[in-house]
Parts: structure tokens; C-alpha cells; sequence
């Protein structure tokens, strides 16, 4: 009996997702690598920075860098507004915030149903995914933190 | 094998580098003592390899015992006086030392490395010092049996021989890892550091044949086996190390002849020790085998007796040369890995040491950061309490008390951090020592400020870039001692290396006393290495071209040594520098000398900087890159800023300064403060030059502008703009330029904080910090903004130096420029000082004036500081009563005087054309017009001399002596030249006020005839440096070239006292510079050179 049920979660890990907008695209990642999810908007641009780079802020006496997702992934920028979010995730030891447009619900993810990515989800590169996780309604494409941060 | 009890293995590491971190120290200090050895001293460096080698013995590292057991007999020897510690000696003994280092470093890999070559080395010495019978000891082994049990240890002959000959008793101990160590709560090494107090330890291991293999029983017991030599008593023994006596066996003298190391030939030929004690006969019987005992032959762990030392040579030299001759021999002989590289990698290896993951504090430091700690809480806990009760009295005091807290808890912090240079300056020793050896030159290496702290972090970061300035010093500084004795030199070179606190910033200068740089020589390197063009070598001055060595790329050595070549260059330098905020400056006369200076923050984490921003956001510039503020008011910004070529320019006391757009750089939209509304508006300039504004908008905007473009294309390359400028000077330790930002604001302290990995690729920011309100702001890199804009001093200098020409003539038309500090006393009347003078500008309240003992004061900074005002000299109209009080501060002879005046106070730079009769006074030197208003100029030195009198008696005492008739003695006359009838008259009044005879001339010419006619009388030339016909740098060009004058000493008095001015009077042969109006320097000046004359 325990055996079985150890090997049911092995093979059907439950995966929670924040999930988030960038422009029409729903996006998830998995809810560990966030730190923390804030709407600072007292951004400093950074002249001469690479065009993602929305500028920097401080997080608690924590320098953190503002990657504007959309730009990022080759969308359109981020649409400044009253529902943008920044994500602050874990990456290679600092902090990175990931600005979206608007952040949805945490949604449980059974792993048997996560599928490969295709090569495009929503007019971004496949690269950028680990795959796609399909709900009743939606398609949501999680995303590679990994990918995303390195150059 | 290695013993695995990470817990130990590591305590034994640590324990083993704090041992050795002294030693190369001691034994710099017992070679310069050479035979007359500090017992203690040698005593240190004993103990050390010592304990070393207990410890590496029970942890099984083969390696790292035989070298400190080597390392051990020899300095046994030197301790006992049977050796002499020659260089030679203490070279090998440093070599090993370091190696020794390196193994316990690394300690895993130490049982493989190799190290016969030094092992044979280091027994070379010790045999070198031995009667030749005693040589063979060295090398050969002794088995000494296990009374009872199996094991056997093993120590040399040698050892054995000289514990014995100092009366010594041997001792196999038996300790039980479960019972003598383990319940004892003890640890193997506590066991082994406890018998090193009272003798020594030849070999120690752990019996696991004894233990037995998992399939028996548990064990009873592990023992663990000391093989121990100490004068005491063998019925004392056993209380002495704490075991029962059953365990600790007296091995007589007899049972330790077995002899496994060398084969039984050599033992014929030895006879008994000739020096043991009389009442222990060693009754060495090597040739009858304790028949108790197996004695088979294993094979050795140890090296193998000495094949590369042939006895031969070693006999036909003198008893210490052999050692190190065989030695030698053996080093280059390369028989295992390369030695030559082992001997040049040694310090080099040295260096690299890893950063400390630990750090001692002081405790007394820690109980202040526990006590600042307590207060936190205790003021936070009142400050929650305010807030609870929401009382704003309660929360200011708490506030209050938090401020203060923080800071001192800041310092406290940054106080655990600081270390001092001496971490870095003593292995200096080492290696200017090896160094100066191993390309035979003789160098004294001088250290100073020993004691100067620094941040950990940058005394980790200056190690390297130091490493290599101390190097080239002695590499291609300091020359080899025959050239030296040629040129004049004593034999022996000095290095010095010197820290000092000046200004909140630590110095560090390398001064040797070598062949110095060559600018010729380096410019033309640095041409044909296609690094500059043959234009732009003509337009540097000699330091410029000195500095060409910071080039990437450069390196002046003919050819590449093994020292200074290793692949890093100067550039290196520099760039490790520049990013600690550090500057680095080299001045180098041919033929006497090279001294570099380097400038270091004390602290990387928290600078003062100042906060100025362009478009919305603020920036930061470290105070060490800033020299001054500079506005320039829309009147004068068409005056004062030109166009060069591409690059925009700004006159700065005589110079021009290039300027660098902050917003063009880093591509911002600027903005301006509208001097008529006070908003901020967006700059609609595109650059400096442009003359659209803001309020032409429309179409008046378009007329006015066809107007203006119209004659400008001609004569008019001068700016004109409808809001001031805003510069910030900076300087990146080569050259300096001007920063131009929107606005300027506070200077502020600031916690400099990393940027992440996404905008490593932005090169213009050394960082990023919090400023108060919550906001990053980005930290600029200067030195980075200069490059990106393409700014780069070469460069630019060339376009710079076309100007500066240009502008030298100009004001040579214009007569003499200076700096004027203007101010009111009464509304009405404008007063003139000149600025060089003044000390600082102070604004206080006129409640905090005290009138105390007839004199008014205000307190500041901890004194008092006399106020007057000029009415109480001068007649002119009072000063009106206000809330505030401008208050100019001057210098005099190291005191401070304040002078109330009123605003505007203003600086301006005017052309010097005073009146010097019509409006003159006491307190009040002349008149001349500025900015359209007659503007009374202060003779400020006459106001202090009138108000304080008695500071100038002690000056006055130092003034030349006038003998019997009334005339100077040795007929020590001033020659002055100068164009300007106004400071001709000033300075020769002043000058005969003093005791001098003065003889004036109105240009370089007629001061030259004078001089030839009056070659006895004159003592002192004082010139001003631009006059018609013949200017004050050809006038000093032609008395320096005459074998006549070229003993007279050449006063430069200027107005405008330009570095450029400076390295050119240099290259003239000017003695010094002195500011035409600074009185008071002009005077000491005179009377030191007059006192030396007389």
C-alpha cells in the first residue's frame, strides 16, 4: 500500500504554480523558486542597461534588478499599469524581480499532465518553457526561470 | 595513511599555519644575526617545525613529517650552537618553510608530492655541519622495537645520537586512544602539545596491527605510540605524561643500535658517539644486532641517502659551503619535478593565499558591539513603547537614540574589520630579500607605518598590485651594485615602503632609490608598440609620459624577467586599484629615483560621495574621484565654455578643462531649473553650445534663431545659454575633467551596495546605494565614464593641448588673472580678497556670537574662532546687524581668523588691473572695477597683521639678520621681475618691510642685465611668470643654463598656479611657486631659501 503510494507521487507530483500574464500569455512557475510577489513601483532606471532591464529597486536594503518580462521573452513591453507585479525570485544566489502585467491564482499541477513544450506558446519561444500545463479552459506555459535569466 | 577525523585533521591545520605564521619572520631576524643567535628566537622556529612534526607523525603525513623533522635538526643545531645560520642556510630553511606551508595547505595531496630535492637539501646542511663521521647519521634509520608487542618505530641515528649526547632518556610511550585519550576528554594532539613542554617527540603512530580486523572481538585496545626523548628520570616518567607505568618503556641507549636505514658496510666505519655524557656510555655496539630484535630491511618511506651529494667535493670545501654548494647542485640538477621553478615559485605561490574565511577581533571590540547591541534594544523597546502611547516625545528621543547607536554600532562593525598593513608589508621583506639575491643586487628594504589599518577586503585586494610595484622596484628600479658604485650611489639600495593616514585616506608610497624612468625611453616604447602616435607624444609633459606605463600593454623591460614578466602588467595594476577607489600616481627623476603613490579608501563599504542628478534620477561620485563643484552662471557660460575640435571645454584658473555630458554619456534627457519660475523643465539643448531655450518656444523661437546662427558660423565659438552650469570636476587619478549634470546636491555617506549579474555589461556604474528616501541610486565609475566617452587623457590632450596654447597667449595679452573672492560689508560697497586665501566660508547665526575677554568668538569645532569685521581696520561703512553672518575664514601662521561680512559672496576670476593709490588705505590695498563696480581690494594680511601684531613676532625673529652697518649680510640681494607696476610695488613693499634689498625689473630682460651686473649682491631670483619680451620660464631657462647663476635659487610668483604651469616651470628649472598675493607663504618661502643662502 505505501509502496503504491510512493510511486503515485513519484510519478504524479503535485506541482503548485503561481501563474501570471504577460501580455495574452498565462505563464506559471513553480511557486518554491518565489521569494516574494510586490508591486514597488520606486524602479531607478539604469541608463545604457540592456532594453529588459526596467531599472532597479531596493528590497530591503537589497539591490534587485527588474527584468520586464515581456521585453525578455520578445513580447511587447510590460503595459505600466494598477495590476503590475513584481516577482522576486532566486537566482544564482540574488534576488531578481520579473515584472508582469498582472499576476492570476495558484493553481495545482498534476506533473502526468504537464506536457512538452511546443515551439511557441502565445508568440514566445518554446526555449523558454519546461511545458505546458492544459486546464479546462487554459494553456499555461511554465516557465524556465533558468532559461529566462541566463544571458 | 592518513588519519580521517576531519574534526582533527583540520584542528591540526589550522594550529600548524598559525605556527608558521611568524616564521618567516624569525628567520629573516636570526640571519641578520648570523652567529651571534637570540636563543628564544631560534628557540620559536624550533618549536614550531616540531610540533609540526608530532602532529604529522600521528596523523599519518608522511610527507609533512620528514620535511619538519629535517627542518628540526637543523635548527636543533643552529640552537646549540653548532651551526652557523648563513643566508645560504636560511634560504633553504625559508624555501622549506613555505613548502611546508603548502603541504599543510593542502593537506589531502601531501603524502604524494614530491620533495626529495629539498629533503636532500636541507640534509646536505645538517650533515655539512657535522665532523665527517657523524654524516652517515643523518640518513640512517633506527628500528626500535615494541618491548612486548609488534610495532616498531623508526627515528634517524642522528636524532637519536643527539638526544642522547644532551643527556636525554628514551621513552616508548604507550597511550590508549579509548582510555588515555578518548575518556580523558583529551584529543591526540592535547596529548602531543602536553609532551612537547617537556621533550621531544621522534616518532608517534597508532598500532592498528595491534587492534586487530573487524572479525575479532572489540577491541581493548587502541594504542597509540609515542616514541619520546626527555631529560626526566625515568622513575618520574610516567607521572610526568600521566600513564601507567606499565605503559611507558625505557628504551636504553643499547637497544637503539639496530640499523635499518643504511646497509651494514657504513656501520663498520662509525664509531661510538664521541661526545655523549660521560655517565651514559652509549655503548653503540652497531656491529652486534640486538638479538631480541627481527630486523628485516622494509622497504624506506624516507628519502634515500644522499646519492647527489658527492662526499668528495663536500670535504674539499669548507665545512657550511658544501651544504648549500651540494645543494645547489642538486636544485639545478633537476633530477625529479623542476626545481627551478620551485625555487622562483615559492613567494609567488606565497601570495596567492586564500582569502581568510576567519578574523581575529580584539575582545574589548566585541563587548562595545554587545553594549551598542543592548542600547539597540533597549531604544527599540522605547521606541515601540512611544508608539504604543503615541508619544511624539518618547519617539523623537528614541529616534534620537537610534541615530547615534547606528553610528557608533557602524564604526564599531567597521573597526572589526580593519587589519593592519603590516600583513602586507612583512612578507615584503622576504621577497625583496630573494629577490635582490637572485639577481644580485644588495637591497635595504625599509618599512614604515607598519601599524596604518585597513578594510580586510582591501588589504586583500592591494596584495597583489603591491607585490608587483615592490618587484619592479627591484627588478628594474634599484641597479645592480657596480653600476650603482659608477653612478655615485652607495653599493646597497634603499626601498621604502611607507603608509600614512592623510585627508581620511590611506597612502602607501614605494620610493626606491634606482635608475628611475626614463619619459623618453617610455614614450618611445610605447610608440613602437603602436600603442600612442608621434603626434601625441610632442603634446605630453614628462609625468604624461611617465604615466604611458599604465597603458595595457606595456612593459618597459628590455627583455622579460622571470620577476617582474609574469604576464601582468602596470595596467594591472592600475585597473586593481581603480576599482578600490584607489589612485596611483608615479613621479620618477632619471637617475635618482622612482616614487609611486597610492592613495586607498579606508573602507569599501561606505564612502562619502556626492549626490547629483541629470533627468529624474540621482547619482552618486565617490568624494575621492570629485574635486570640486563648479557653476557657471548663464552670464558667463559663453565666456568660459569653448568648443575644441569636438570636445567642449571649460576655463578653470588658466587651464581647460575637458567637459564630459553626463546625460549624453549615459543617453538621459536633461532637465534644468527655470531661473525665473524655479521648475524644472526639460533641456531642450543638444549640447553646451546650443542657445535654444526653453522660453523661445513658438515662432519667435524660429526668427531669433536664423539671427543667431548667422554670425556664430563665423568668430563666435563661445556658448550662450539661458540657465547656469552645472560641473562636477572629477579626476581619475590621470587626468582630470568636468562632469556636467543637471543639478548638484548634498554630499552624503553612502553604503555602496553590488549590482546584479543583468548589468554587469553597464561599465559606467561602480555600484548602486540607498539613498534616505527608500530610492537606489547608481554609484558612476569616472574613470569607466571618461572611456566610453572616449575621453581618454592621451587623446584628449592632444586637442587640450592645442588650446592651452592658445589660452597661455591669450592671457599672456590679458596680463595677469586671478581668482577673486568678492563680498559686501555695508550694502553699498564691494570688497575683493583674493581667493586662494581664504580658507573656507562659514554661515553662523549672530546669536552664537560670544563677546568674551573684548574679543569676539564663535564656537566652532571644538575651539574658538576670533571674529572681526573690516570696519575695525579700514574706514569704511559699518556692516548691518543680521540673523546671519557671512564669515570668511583666512590662515596665518597656523591660526584661524574669521571675517564677518555680507552676502553676495561671490567668486569670480578677474583680470588684476588695481588701482593702487586712489582709494588706498590702511587694510585696503587699491581699487579696480569688477562687474561694473568699483570693488576695494583687501589687503588681508595688513588687516591681521594690524588686529593681531603678536602673530607675526615670532615670524619676524626668523627674518634675516642685518649686521653692524645695517646691510645683509654676504650682500644677499632679491632680484624681482615683474610686468605688473601694481604687484611690483605690493610685493617689493612688502619684501622691504621684511629686511630685504630689493632690485626690480619690469621684464626678463632687463632682470638678466641686471643680473649680470649684479651677480655678487643677488641671492634670490623672484619672477612673475608672463612679461613681455622675455617671460619668467626663458628668463629661469637662461639663469639655470649659465655656469654664472645656475646656483641661484628661482622663485616663481604667479596668479594662476596650473599644474601644466608647474610641470613647465619644473622642466624650467623653477625652484618653487609661490601665489602673488599669499603674503605670508611668499615670506617663509623667501626666508628659508635666504636662511640656507646665509
Amino acid at each position: 500500500m505505501q509502496k503504491q503510494a510512493e510511486k503515485n507521487t513519484q510519478e504524479n507530483r503535485l506541482l503548485e504554480l503561481a501563474t501570471f500574464y504577460i501580455g495574452d500569455a498565462l505563464c506559471g512557475i513553480d511557486i518554491l523558486r518565489i521569494q516574494e510577489i510586490n508591486k514597488l513601483t520606486e524602479v531607478t532606471t539604469v541608463p545604457q542597461a540592456a532594453d529588459y532591464v526596467q531599472g532597479v529597486l531596493n528590497l530591503r536594503g537589497r539591490i534587485v534588478t527588474i527584468i520586464d518580462l515581456g521585453i525578455k521573452l520578445g513580447l511587447s513591453s510590460v503595459e505600466p499599469g494598477k495590476d503590475n507585479r513584481n516577482i522576486i525570485v532566486d537566482f544564482k544566489d540574488e534576488q531578481v524581480g520579473l515584472l508582469v502585467d498582472s499576476i492570476s491564482d495558484v493553481l495545482l499541477a498534476e506533473s502526468s499532465r504537464i506536457e512538452p513544450p511546443p515551439s511557441n506558446i502565445g508568440g514566445v519561444q518554446g526555449r523558454f518553457f519546461h511545458g505546458v500545463f492544459k486546464t479546462e479552459k487554459k494553456l499555461i506555459g511554465l516557465l524556465d526561470i533558468n532559461a529566462v535569466l541566463e544571458d | 595513511m592518513i588519519f580521517e577525523d576531519d574534526e582533527t585533521l583540520r584542528m591540526y591545520v589550522e594550529e600548524s599555519l598559525e605556527h608558521l605564521s611568524d616564521i618567516e619572520n624569525d628567520l629573516l631576524a636570526i640571519e641578520s644575526q648570523g652567529a651571534d643567535i637570540d636563543e628564544d628566537l631560534v628557540n620559536n622556529v624550533f618549536r614550531a617545525a616540531h610540533s609540526i612534526k608530532g602532529g604529522a607523525g600521528f596523523m599519518g603525513l608522511g610527507t609533512i613529517k620528514d620535511l619538519s623533522h629535517n627542518l628540526e635538526s637543523i635548527l636543533g643545531l643552529v640552537r646549540s650552537h653548532e651551526m652557523v645560520p648563513t643566508p645560504e642556510i636560511i634560504s633553504v630553511l625559508l624555501q622549506a618553510f613555505d613548502r611546508l606551508r603548502e603541504l599543510i595547505q593542502d593537506v589531502e595531496t601531501s603524502n604524494s608530492v614530491n620533495i626529495d630535492t629539498l629533503l636532500q637539501a636541507l640534509i646536505a646542511i645538517t650533515e655539512g655541519s657535522l665532523p665527517e663521521a657523524e654524516k652517515k647519521t643523518v640518513s640512517e634509520k633506527v628500528f626500535i622495537q615494541h618491548p612486548v608487542g609488534q610495532a616498531r618505530m623508526e627515528a634517524s641515528r642522528f636524532d637519536l645520537d643527539q638526544a642522547f649526547k644532551h643527556g636525554k632518556f628514551l621513552y616508548l610511550l604507550e597511550f590508549d586512544m579509548l582510555q588515555d585519550i578518548q575518556k580523558k576528554n583529551k584529543t591526540p594532539l592535547d596529548v602531543i602539545t602536553s609532551l612537547l613542554n617537556s621533550g621531544i617527540i621522534l616518532d608517534s603512530k597508532i598500532d592498528f596491527d595491534a587492534v586487530g580486523t573487524l572479525e575479532d572481538d572489540f577491541p581493548r585496545r587502541i594504542p597509540f605510540l609515542i616514541l619520546f626523548a626527555s631529560i626526566i628520570e625515568p622513575d618520574m616518567a610516567s607521572i610526568l605524561v600521566d600513564l601507567d607505568p606499565e605503559y611507558v618503556h625505557h628504551i636504553p641507549p643499547e637497544a637503539t643500535t639496530e640499523s635499518g636505514g643504511t646497509e651494514s658496510p657504513v656501520a663498520a666505519d662509525r664509531p661510538a658517539a664521541p661526545t655523549a655524557p660521560p655517565e651514559k656510555p652509549a655503548v653503540k655496539t652497531v656491529e652486534k644486532p640486538a638479538p631480541a630484535m627481527p630486523a628485516p630491511a622494509p622497504p624506506l618511506p624516507e628519502p634515500k641517502p644522499e646519492p647527489a651529494v658527492s662526499p668528495p667535493a663536500a670535504a674539499a670545501l669548507p665545512p657550511q659551503e658544501p651544504a648549500y654548494a651540494s645543494t645547489a647542485a642538486s636544485w639545478s640538477s633537476g633530477n625529479t619535478d623542476d626545481p627551478d621553478d620551485e625555487i622562483s615559485d615559492s613567494a609567488s605561490k606565497n601570495d596567492k593565499q586564500k582569502s581568510q574565511a576567519s578574523l581575529r577581533v580584539n575582545v574589548n571590540l566585541l563587548d562595545t558591539l554587545m553594549t551598542l547591541a543592548g542600547e539597540l534594544v533597549l531604544s527599540r523597546n522605547q521606541l515601540t513603547q512611544g508608539i504604543a502611547t503615541s508619544s511624539s516625545q518618547a519617539i523623537e528621543a528614541a529616534g534620537q537614540r537610534i541615530d547615534m547607536i547606528t553610528s557608533e554600532l557602524q564604526e564599531a562593525i567597521m573597526r572589526t574589520r580593519m587589519q593592519p598593513i603590516a600583513n602586507v608589508f612583512n612578507k615584503f621583506t622576504r621577497i625583496v630579500r630573494d629577490l635582490s639575491k637572485s639577481l644580485h643586487k644588495e637591497i635595504n628594504l625599509k618599512i614604515e607605518g607598519k601599524e596604518v589599518e585597513l578594510d580586510k577586503t582591501i588589504i586583500e585586494a592591494i596584495n597583489d598590485p603591491l607585490t608587483h610595484l615592490v618587484r619592479n622596484s627591484v627588478d628594474h628600479g634599484i641597479e645592480t651594485p657596480d653600476i650603482r658604485q659608477r653612478s655615485g650611489k652607495p653599493r646597497v639600495g634603499t626601498i621604502r615602503l611607507k603608509a600614512f593616514h592623510e585627508a581620511g585616506q590611506v597612502n602607501i608610497e614605494i620610493e626606491d632609490d634606482g635608475k628611475g624612468l626614463d619619459p623618453e625611453a617610455i614614450s618611445k616604447s610605447a610608440f613602437s608598440k603602436g600603442l600612442i602616435s608621434e603626434q601625441d607624444i610632442q603634446t605630453l609633459s614628462a609625468k604624461e609620459k611617465i604615466n604611458l606605463i599604465f597603458l595595457p600593454g606595456f612593459s618597459t623591460a628590455q627583455q622579460v624577467t622571470d620577476v617582474s614578466g609574469r604576464g601582468v602588467g602596470m595596467d594591472v595594476v592600475k585597473t586593481n586599484l581603480d576599482r578600490l577607489g584607489g589612485i596611483v600616481d608615479i613621479d620618477s627623476k632619471v637617475g635618482s629615483g622612482t616614487i609611486i603613490r597610492i592613495k586607498l579608501p579606508l573602507t569599501l563599504a561606505i564612502i562619502p560621495s556626492q549626490i547629483i542628478s541629470v533627468g529624474k534620477e540621482r547619482y552618486a561620485i565617490p568624494q575621492v574621484n570629485l574635486n570640486e563643484l563648479l557653476r557657471i552662471p548663464a552670464a558667463q557660460v559663453k565666456e568660459r565654455i569653448e568648443k575644441v575640435g569636438k570636445a567642449a571645454v571649460v576655463r578653470l584658473r588658466g587651464t581647460l578643462l575637458p567637459l564630459l555630458d553626463l546625460s549624453d554619456v549615459l543617453g538621459i534627457k536633461k532637465t534644468y531649473i527655470d531661473p525665473e519660475t524655479g521648475e524644472e523643465k526639460e533641456d531642450r539643448r543638444v549640447n553646451i553650445a546650443d542657445r535654444r531655450s526653453a522660453q523661445l518656444d513658438g515662432g519667435r523661437e524660429k526668427v531669433l534663431k536664423k539671427e543667431d546662427k548667422a554670425p556664430r558660423k563665423q568668430e563666435d565659438r563661445r556658448f550662450r545659454a539661458d540657465s547656469a552650469i552645472n560641473i562636477a570636476v572629477v579626476s581619475t587619478g590621470t587626468f582630470r575633467y568636468g562632469l556636467v549634470v543637471d543639478q548638484l546636491r548634498d554630499s552624503e555617506e553612502i553604503v555602496v551596495k553590488p549590482l546584479g549579474r543583468h548589468l554587469k555589461d553597464c561599465k559606467g556604474y561602480a555600484g548602486a546605494t540607498i539613498m534616505g528616501d527608500g530610492r537606489v541610486a547608481l554609484i558612476l565609475d569616472v574613470a569607466s565614464l571618461a572611456e566610453m566617452a572616449d575621453l581618454s587623457s592621451s587623446g584628449a590632450s592632444k586637442t587640450l593641448a592645442h588650446a592651452e596654447k592658445e589660452l597661455i597667449e591669450s592671457t599672456q595679452r590679458q596680463e595677469d588673472k586671478a581668482s577673486l573672492l568678492l563680498f559686501r560689508n555695508a550694502e553699498t560697497e564691494q570688497f575683493g580678497v583674493p581667493l586662494n586665501l581664504v580658507e573656507r566660508i562659514e554661515r553662523i547665526k549672530s546669536t552664537d556670537i560670544e563677546y568674551v575677554g573684548g574679543k569676539r568668538v564663535v564656537q566652532y569645532r571644538g575651539g574658538s574662532l576670533p571674529l572681526h569685521e573690516l570696519g575695525e581696520v579700514a574706514n569704511i561703512q559699518p556692516l548691518p546687524e543680521r540673523e546671519q553672518v557671512e564669515v570668511i575664514v583666512f590662515k596665518f601662521t597656523g591660526r584661524e581668523i574669521g571675517l564677518m561680512v555680507s552676502p553676495p559672496v561671490d567668486a569670480v576670476e578677474a583680470t588684476l588691473n588695481v588701482d593702487a593709490s586712489t582709494l588706498k588705505q590702511p587694510g585696503i590695498m587699491g581699487s579696480m572695477i569688477i562687474g561694473g563696480r568699483t570693488t576695494l581690494m583687501v589687503d588681508i594680511f595688513g588687516v591681521v597683521k594690524t588686529l593681531n601684531p603678536e602673530w607675526f613676532t615670532g615670524l619676524s625673529a626668523t627674518a634675516p639678520v642685518l649686521d653692524s652697518n645695517g646691510q645683509m649680510q654676504g650682500g644677499v640681494k632679491i632680484l624681482f621681475a615683474e610686468d605688473s607696476a601694481f604687484f611690483r610695488n605690493q610685493v617689493t613693499s612688502f619684501l622691504t618691510e621684511d629686511g630685504y634689498e630689493v632690485l626690480v625689473a619690469e621684464d626678463g630682460v632687463e632682470a638678466f642685465s641686471l643680473l649680470e651686473t649684479h651677480v655678487d649682491e643677488i641671492g634670490l631670483v623672484l619672477t612673475d611668470l608672463e612679461m613681455p619680451n622675455m617671460d619668467g620660464f626663458e628668463l629661469t631657462r637662461k639663469i639655470k643654463g649659465d655656469s654664472r647663476f645656475s646656483h641661484l635659487t628661482v622663485i616663481a610668483l604667479t596668479s594662476l598656479a596650473g599644474e601644466e604651469d608647474i610641470i613647465k616651470g619644473q622642466a624650467a628649472g623653477i625652484d618653487d611657486y609661490q601665489i602673488k598675493l599669499d603674503r605670508e607663504k611668499l615670506l617663509i618661502s623667501i626666508r628659508d631659501t635666504m636662511a640656507s643662502i646665509v
